[in-house]
């Protein structure tokens, strides 16, 4: 009887080991960005003046195959060799647990001297604590020059700059042109074509349009570019503003045009148990024709281990005929940004340290084709960069306005409305009608 | 050594230290979140103190499907019950009586257990996967291609397709439980059975689960208490989606306090979930003592 009981308390002594090592595997990219730091650092520090400043800087960048990862490793090695006396020492860990980090750090008062987060809805509590430093007076020595127009529009609240963004994130559509080409079908430039297109790819058994609802933001693109589309640009910033309602006709048309694209058949029938990674994994096998994303898919198109390398183009969202939004309006902006601590003991330098890291991250990102210039670009090698960015910047050279993804622009519990709504949308669980009142109803609670 | 446990100051100096690790991360933060409940706060500002309004926005003017949260973990409780601690009482009572490969079949059924539970759930969702998941492929293969589905994805299916795995992974666990306690009843009185002619069914009702029940009451309350607090499975297969279809009390935690930054509201619920623990093992602490 011993015997057994000794067997069962060392299989619960080997589960609780077990549960711990999986503990650790999950820590594991973070504890290794940091050790590429500190070795980077030892070896400048080894060779300069005594006393320097070591800035601590945390950030999302931490998937070592990133292209973000990539061009913020090399542009951060090269602040720490050029500026001994203010090192940076970073810390990174990936997205959602980043998110829960930096909130729980600044609520906590215990926000590093920098730091990485998305601009809009998402800082404004952090804006609104007094965590974050004021950057106006750092900017009149001739950075705002430098900067391209409103890339500063969403790091801006109540009139005062509070971050500088590293790149420009849009929404495009990809197409798959081998596909499209194989079947005989145009690439769709109206609404009607994409519908037409949807309903050719669906009768050849084709996923005409891939969606990773599991996760909601990805099916919420495709109701905000429809709004833009049917509202324009301007007609978006005020309904989300509040200065204008959502339970108004385009808001409406947007989501009756979204459950005709539904009833066409245009999305994969898997889109409510399939997140963003299946969704990128069916359009870079080639399962699917279209997939609207942000432009960091041409990263994950481009990638040697895709099997659509060099088949895919970009082209911006179809127009619809009777609309007030143009072909020039494009879902995205400026969005990842370095903020500096309003509680830093080191202002001057931690200010000059976000400049420098993010103009050049701007340059970096965008020679790399992993990001799209918000900075003025200087010294790239324009031979390198990849057809698909190519494609995308010369999109959006003539752009007329941009529309922040609506759950960033939108707080907390709005933008999880939100994106609930449309996710009832894509289920045919609700009217367009009961969408618009609904979505109206963020604007006019307390 | 007799001595020294002997001495009641002794002893409670031996305790001290995991009383205050204790105190420090399970009381003192439920008392916390006790006091955080009654703010509006948004986890970073300064919060507002709104007394009980949060509770009455979670029971009387809810409008996020609170309701329907709770409904889902108590069917789970109930399938923990009715299905999970069955299965494993049997599988216990089987294994018990010395059958080949005892050893072997044990480690086997143990196995889900010592895995961590994002295995698990990966593991779940590649057999759930509509395109080339092992259910929807089999399924196809023995020619029921109708019944092939979204699994995850459809609403009327979800919520059964993400507790079966839970159910599944704590099998192992309580049939250790009652494996163990089986083992240790006294092989004197299978002996005396065995003369008098009982059959190894008449065995297993009428000496082995009467013999064992303060441990099936025991696994009752782990299941019980386990359904009701369920996160991790769901959060990785589904989320609370497709359209809430799978939520529990838990991930709706999760999502008011992270994705909507309502941390009051959110500690609200964790209170209601610490509660709604200590009334159910006190109301089968009541059952049971009524039984025996």
């Amino acid at each position: 009887m011993n015997k057994l009981l000794m067997k069962a308390i060392s299989l619960s002594v080997a589960m609780v080991f077990v549960l711990s090592l999986a503990a650790c595997g999950t820590s594991n990219p973070s504890s290794t960005a940091t050790t590429v730091s500190e070795t980077s650092e030892a070896t400048v520090t080894a060779t300069v003046t005594p006393k320097p400043v070591t800035l601590t800087l945390w950030h999302q960048w931490a998937a070592p195959n990133d292209g973000n990862t990539k061009s913020f490793r090399a542009v951060l090695d090269a602040w720490n060799q050029k500026n001994p006396s203010s090192n940076i020492e970073d810390d990174g860990i990936d997205g959602e647990s980043y998110k829960t980090k930096i909130k729980t750090a600044i609520a906590a008062n215990e926000a590093p001297d920098i730091f990485y987060s998305w601009g809009a809805g998402f800082s404004k509590p952090f804006i609104a604590a007094n965590a974050v430093l004021p950057l106006d007076e750092y900017l009149k020595d001739g950075t705002s020059d430098k900067l391209l127009g409103g890339a500063l529009a969403n790091v801006t609240y109540n009139g005062k700059v509070y971050g500088l963004p590293t790149s420009l994130s849009v929404a495009s559509l990809y197409c798959n042109k081998e596909l499209f080409d194989k079947n005989g079908i145009k690439i769709p430039t109206t609404f009607d074509e994409l519908i037409d297109a949807a309903k050719a790819f669906s009768a050849k058994g084709i996923i005409p349009i891939d969606v990773g609802e599991k996760d909601l933001w990805p099916g919420m693109y495709w109701y905000d570019i429809l709004a833009l589309r049917t509202a324009g640009a301007q007609g978006c910033q005020d309904a989300l503003n509040k200065t204008a309602s959502f339970d108004a006709q385009p808001f409406k048309d947007a989501a009756a045009k979204l459950q005709d694209l539904v009833n066409a058949k245009a999305f994969n029938d898997s889109l409510f148990s399939n997140g963003y990674n299946e969704m990128i994994a069916d359009f870079t096998l080639g399962k699917a024709a279209m997939c609207y994303q942000g432009n960091w898919l041409g990263g994950s198109c481009e990638d040697d281990k895709s099997l659509v390398k060099g088949k895919v183009v970009v082209v911006p969202f179809p127009t619809l005929n009777d609309d007030k939004g143009s072909a020039d309006e494009f879902f995205g902006g400026a969005i990842d940004a370095l903020w500096v601590s309003a509680k830093t003991e080191n202002k001057d330098q931690a200010v000059a340290a976000v400049k420098f890291l993010t103009e050049n991250m701007s340059n970096k990102l965008y020679e790399a084709g992993a990001g799209l210039p918000c900075w003025k670009v200087t010294g790239v090698d324009e031979s390198k960069i990849s057809p698909l960015t190519k494609q995308t910047v010369d999109m959006i050279k003539n752009s007329k306005g941009y529309v922040m993804w609506w759950d960033i622009f939108l707080e907390g519990k709005d933008a999880d409305t939100h994106k609930n709504l449309v996710a009832q949308l894509f289920a045919g669980k609700i009217t367009p009608d009961a969408y618009a009142k609904e979505m109206q109803k963020l604007n006019v609670k307390q | 050594m007799d001595r020294v446990f002997g001495d009641k100051k002794a002893i409670s100096l031996f305790v001290l230290p995991t009383l205050i690790l204790f105190v420090a991360i399970i009381i003192a933060p439920i008392f916390l979140s006790g006091y955080y409940s009654l703010l509006k706060w948004d986890g970073i500002g300064k919060g507002v103190f709104i007394g009980i309004k949060n509770y009455r926005d979670l029971f009387i003017n809810n409008s996020d499907g609170f309701g329907k949260s709770v409904g889902n973990s108590i069917i789970l409780a109930l399938l923990s019950i009715f299905i999970q601690l069955p299965v494993a009482l049997i599988l216990a009572l089987v294994l018990a009586r010395g059958m080949k490969g005892e050893g072997f079949y044990r480690t086997v059924y143990f196995i889900p257990v010592i895995m961590s539970t994002v295995v698990i759930g990966q593991l779940w969702l590649k057999i759930y996967n509509p395109d080339y998941g092992l259910l929807n492929s089999l399924l196809k293969g023995i020619g029921l291609k109708s019944l092939a589905s979204d699994w995850l994805g459809d609403t009327n299916k979800a919520l059964i397709s993400v507790f079966i795995p839970i159910i599944w992974q704590y099998t192992g666990y309580h049939m250790l439980l009652m494996y163990a306690s089986a083992k240790s009843v006294s092989e004197e009185i299978y002996e005396a059975a065995r003369i008098d002619g009982a059959s190894s069914f008449t065995t297993a009702v009428r000496i082995t689960i009467p013999m064992i029940m303060p441990m099936i009451e025991v696994c009752i309350t782990f299941a019980v208490i386990g359904s009701l607090k369920i996160f991790d499975l769901v959060w990785i297969l589904t989320r609370g989606g497709p359209l809430h279809a799978t939520e529990v009390p838990s991930t709706l935690m999760y999502n008011t306090i992270f994705n909507q930054y309502q941390y009051g509201y959110g500690s609200s619920i964790s209170i209601f979930i610490i509660a709604e623990c200590l009334i159910f093992t006190l109301i089968l602490q009541r059952v049971f003592k009524s039984k025996s």
